[in-house]
């Protein structure tokens, strides 16, 4: 019988090389001028180089694409805090039962495969208002939607954390309105979830495959999903480009969250 | 310009729950009104309603002439002190008391010169640029305090906002809270279940009960001339003696037979309580002409403020005195004599 702490170190080193191994094998494949079936042992040092990278960028399909992709994932970012911050601040001032009807519509995206919503987006716009499905930022809302269940939590724990009644009545009191007690007094108290939940927004838009693919919209994942059969090396190189900021967005995140609370 | 402050007739419910009850109270212009009452009383409750954070079922709320229905919290004008710190965790003690003037697009120069102001009014001066975590409790109440100042309300509202407080500062702060309303002479409304702070700080103490007001009067009023017997539990110590009533106006101790009197009012017959305040009680020497005998149990040295608790004989029941007069000598276990000064004593049913 293995004691907890060996246990412990042991699903540890499994899960790493699980996630290391490819991880690894991709970024050789990605930045080694290498033939794939001669990776060895024997070359691990041997003739590397960012070129797929420049390679890449020099594709304008890559340009538009991750234009396309910065743009969806900031007005995707936006528009989650416009609508979270003040929505969720009013139903824990206002009603407990509007609370827990938006924390479990927040998780439904989960539930509901994007595949199914985008059909009835499609569905319910095609006929009505073409020039919502044509334009690529038609895709923002749905884009909100499948990012919620992260960034609704994250806005719900930073409003669970400051004694928000009070904040809030000492501004009205004050004269402010609700608009600028909302953004001058309730978001820079929860500026680090604020910040999370952008960050979270911002991953999973440059993440998300299925809207984009089924809406045929050229986002910087369908690129390199595309690209992989003309440029497979380039598209590697930055598909590890854009976990490497993933990661390290998270790795902001944390270090605001360890922040804020002190 | 300030202005008085008046509740009239206010009932308010949260769903089933009333949580005032015809609530009728006004206070003057540069007055200063306690609401005092258990918690659940509704004291809150009317202060919330009052500032707009809550709408009253039926019932007005006026400042001045006008009833405040009508307009939102943020345009009341009224100055708000609450019981948890309030201050904006993320803005300095500056901005903190600019915020309102802020809101009100009051100029550069407006602001500093009352910010200074208010930092000397508060005794505060220097502390600008400390952030609401780099000050004690105390302080920071009275830069909230500043704060509600700041733009000047027509009424100042304080919910409970020495009881996060130590004991000592909350003494100091109430002082200055006193000292400042004093000055300014703006009607202020000051919510508290601490009967010591309610007496210390107030023109008027309403006390309230359920819902509803019970007596309002000035401190000395209120303690002296409580209107039922649950102010003058409520309000100050009161020895709650079990009695039997031998006629109008007679009673005797439960368990002895000598009678002595009370005022007329109240139960003429059976069991019921006799309420008396503990200088209303005098011990004597033996020799004196006692009341009642018993044996001290208990002295509580307070130099100004000594009491002795008497365990009388036979009814077994302690009363407490803050009258112990010098020359008898209470020590613990002593035979003594007790009288009655029973002219302001309340007789009850009420258990």
């Amino acid at each position: 019988m293995m004691s907890g702490r060996k246990l412990w170190w042991s699903v540890l080193v499994v899960v790493t090389v699980f996630y290391a191994i490819p991880m690894v094998a991709m970024t050789r494949f990605a930045f080694q001028r290498v033939p794939v079936i001669k990776l060895s042992w024997s070359n691990v040092f041997d003739k590397w180089t960012v070129a797929p990278i420049g390679e890449t960028f020099a594709d304008p399909n890559f340009r538009s694409s991750a234009l396309l992709s910065i743009g969806l994932s900031v007005a995707t970012a936006v528009l989650t805090v416009l609508l979270l911050v003040p929505t969720m601040a009013l139903a824990h001032l206002r009603s407990p039962r509007v609370r827990r009807w938006i924390e479990v519509s927040a998780v439904l995206p989960f539930v509901v495969p994007a595949i199914a919503l985008v059909v009835g987006f499609a569905g319910a716009f095609r006929g009505t208002a073409p020039l919502f499905i044509r334009n690529p930022y038609g895709m923002v809302p749905l884009l909100v939607i499948t990012a919620l269940p992260f960034t609704h939590r994250t806005i719900e724990n930073g409003l669970s954390s400051i004694d928000l009644r009070t904040l809030v009545d000492a501004s009205r009191s004050l004269g402010a309105g609700w608009n600028r007690t909302i953004w001058t007094v309730v978001a820079p108290n929860i500026r680090g979830s604020i910040a999370t939940a952008t960050f979270l927004a911002i991953t999973v838009v440059l993440g998300e495959f299925t809207i984009a693919s089924l809406l045929l919209k050229n986002t910087l994942p369908l690129y390199l999903a595309y690209a992989q059969g003309q440029n497979p090396q380039g598209a590697f190189a930055v598909g590890l480009v854009l976990t490497a900021i993933s990661a390290s967005l998270i790795g902001i995140t944390n270090g605001i969250g360890r922040r804020s609370r002190r | 310009m300030n202005r008085s402050l008046a509740f009239l007739s206010v009932t308010k419910s949260f769903g089933k729950t009333l949580a005032l009850d015809h609530f009728s109270v006004e206070v003057a212009e540069g007055e200063l009104v306690s609401l005092l009452g258990p918690s659940g009383c509704g004291k809150s409750t009317a202060l919330r309603v009052a500032a707009g954070f809550e709408n009253p079922d039926s019932g007005d709320v006026m400042v001045g002439e006008s009833s405040v229905l009508g307009s939102p919290a943020n345009e009341r004008g009224m100055g708000l002190v609450f019981q948890n710190y309030s201050l904006f965790p993320h803005l300095n003690v500056r901005e903190n008391l600019e915020f309102g003037l802020r809101v009100r697009r009051s100029s550069a120069a407006v602001r500093r010169a009352r910010v200074t102001e208010l930092l000397e009014l508060v005794r505060l001066s220097g502390l600008d640029d400390r952030l609401p975590h780099q000050l004690s409790g105390g302080q920071q109440q009275r830069v909230a305090l500043a704060r509600a100042l700041a733009v000047e309300p027509r009424v100042l509202l304080l919910d409970e906002p020495l009881s996060a407080l130590d004991a000592t500062v909350r003494v100091e702060v109430r002082d200055e809270i006193r000292r400042i309303q004093r000055g300014s002479g703006i009607a202020t409304l000051f919510v508290t279940h601490d009967q010591d702070e309610a007496l210390a700080i107030s023109d008027r103490v309403c006390v309230m009960r359920s819902r509803r007001v019970e007596q309002v009067g000035t401190p000395r009023a209120v303690y002296r001339y409580p209107a039922t017997p649950f102010v003058a539990r409520f309000v100050g110590r009161v020895n709650d003696l079990a009695v039997v009533v031998r006629g109008v106006g007679i009673v005797a101790l439960r368990g002895s037979t000598s009678g002595f009197p009370v005022p007329q009012s109240g139960p003429s017959s059976g069991d019921a309580r006799l309420l008396l305040r503990p200088e209303d009680v005098r011990v004597v020497g033996l020799s004196d002409d006692a009341l009642a005998r018993g044996r001290v149990e208990a002295v509580h040295f307070g130099g100004a403020t000594t009491s002795v608790d008497v365990l009388l004989t036979p009814s077994n029941q302690t009363v407490r005195s803050t009258d112990a007069t010098r020359n008898v000598r209470c020590e613990v276990g002593e035979e003594v004599g007790v009288v009655f000064d029973t002219e302001r004593a309340l007789l009850t049913r009420e258990p």
